[in-house]
């Protein structure tokens, strides 16, 4: 036998032994999984069908948890490019197509909040560094003033030592040098204060977003 | 299609271009190894022998098909495999000879040979192929062989001779009892696209006229999905969509026609779907 293929070659695997993660058409096939089997085997007319099917569902879970329709027209398209990269990820065993999509749709969403809560602190770190470069435009400082009293807001429900040193380091723009001495912590603790306060203000956020979704 | 009001009708157009961006149409998921002709026809070579380690002397005895039984059908594997480097070589004797007819010598010269004589010879028959085909790939770059009433090229023989050691591998196991196997992956990869090719050769042969656009789609590791015109091209009419959704290993079972058309668990919208079927198991050489 020609050596280049010796170290592959092995036994045929028995029919009902097959690999982990292949998706196959079998006997008593249900509608989603034979979706699903077909979506693996690159049928792109499968994936149509299943955007007709399930895309009204998938969109109304990520506008509950966004509260925008434009956001959640983009978790639509991440949800449907997953499935179609990753059908092996549907279990049918575990519920049906619509509901699978319809969790990925909610974890899409989730992520995407986090991922903007990351992106606005971003911003705002880096805004506090660098001067503003023009004055703000009305939509921006509407946007800006809602961002704002939804942050003070989950900053009312911190403990009182954490509030404290947000509030120094972020509203009256203390470095942690200074809000050490204001607070008469180490510095080393009033860091490791602010950050634990950050952690906590992003699930609160979170909680937020949600529930005003 | 159900879209709610607020989610524009756009959309969807954007996730299927999105979607077939990320991941090109027609391939499965997930991708299994690329491999050569020769490669495939080295690996069915090696499952079979592994089989055929594993009988006891009385399976060796056992009748499997065509009152053949597993030494006599080892027999006439290795007439096969000396036919094939013929038709390598450019004998036209073997170009139209018959794919049972030609081999029965080989198959009877087994009687009252030492199964492991046999297998032996036969591992050295495959064995002599690949160093042929090794031997003579420039040569045979682009170029159609003739062999038991098939034009192929080298490759696309190579695959057919991958499907038959699995096809015989799986009467063998039928007839001592064992399992039925499923080829390796990328070997099945090869199998499902010959085959593929081949069909609408099969459905015109069969008489088949309308014409009809097939959507076929094979699922499992091995399958993909294809748009094959099948029927008279020529015909002006409008073609009849059809599409065929089946297990890419069950159909390879239908184009060795080792499973009848009627006993496939397959999805099917459209009509003509009988006719397809029924041509693709007239693919098999038994």
């Amino acid at each position: 036998m020609a050596t280049a293929v010796a170290a592959r070659i092995s036994a045929n695997p028995r029919a009902d032994d097959l690999p982990i993660g292949t998706v196959r058409l079998v006997g008593s096939t249900s509608a989603d999984a034979l979706l699903a089997a077909r979506i693996a085997a690159g049928d792109d007319r499968a994936l149509a069908d299943a955007f007709d099917a399930f895309a009204g569902p998938v969109y109304a879970s990520a506008v509950r948890v966004l509260g925008n329709g434009s956001l959640a027209q983009d978790v639509v398209q991440d949800v449907f490019v997953d499935l179609w990269c990753h059908p092996e990820k549907y279990d049918e065993s575990l519920g049906t197509l619509r509901t699978f999509l319809s969790v990925c749709a909610r974890h899409h969403a989730h992520d995407l909040i986090r991922s903007e809560l990351r992106r606005a602190a971003r911003e705002e770190r880096s805004e506090r560094l660098i001067p503003p470069q023009r004055e703000p435009s009305p939509p921006e400082r509407f946007a800006a003033a809602e961002t704002a009293s939804e942050v003070r807001a989950a900053v009312e429900l911190l403990p009182p030592g954490q509030r404290e040193v947000v509030e120094l380091a972020y509203f009256r723009g203390l470095s942690y040098r200074d809000v050490a001495r204001e607070t008469g912590l180490p510095e080393g603790t009033a860091k490791s204060r602010v950050r634990l306060a950050l952690a906590r203000l992003e699930v609160l956020l979170d909680r937020q977003l949600l529930e005003s979704s | 299609m159900t879209v709610p009001a607020s989610m524009p009708n756009e959309l969807r157009e954007r996730v299927l271009a999105a979607s077939r961006a990320a991941r090109s149409a027609g391939r499965s998921v997930p991708a299994v190894p690329e491999i050569s002709a020769a490669e495939a026809f080295a690996v069915a070579a090696e499952a079979f022998v592994i089989l055929l380690s594993a009988l006891s002397p009385d399976e060796w005895r056992t009748t499997v098909l065509r009152d053949l039984d597993v030494q006599e059908l080892v027999g006439h594997l290795i007439g096969v495999e000396h036919d094939v480097r013929r038709a390598l070589a450019g004998d036209e004797d073997v170009a139209d000879a018959n794919h049972v007819e030609s081999t029965q010598r080989w198959a009877s010269a087994q009687e009252g040979r030492d199964p492991a004589q046999t297998m032996s010879d036969w591992r050295r028959a495959a064995d002599d192929t690949l160093a042929l085909v090794e031997a003579t790939a420039a040569h045979h770059t682009g170029s159609v062989v003739s062999m038991h009433g098939m034009r192929l090229s080298v490759d696309a023989l190579l695959v057919v001779r991958a499907f038959e050691l699995w096809t015989h591998e799986n009467d063998i196991r039928r007839a001592v009892g064992l399992p039925a196997s499923v080829p390796d992956p990328s070997v099945l990869a090869l199998m499902t696209d010959l085959a593929v090719q081949l069909l609408p050769h099969a459905v015109t042969r069969a008489g088949s006229t309308q014409p009809t656009d097939l959507h076929l789609v094979l699922t499992g590791a091995g399958g993909g999905t294809w748009d094959v015109p099948v029927g008279d091209l020529t015909d002006p009419g409008d073609p009849t969509d059809l599409t065929i959704v089946v297990d890419a290993v069950d159909f390879c079972r239908l184009v060795a026609n080792r499973v009848a058309p009627e006993a496939l668990d397959v999805h099917t919208e459209g009509d003509g779907a009988g006719g397809v079927l029924a041509a693709a198991a007239t693919l098999a050489l038994d």
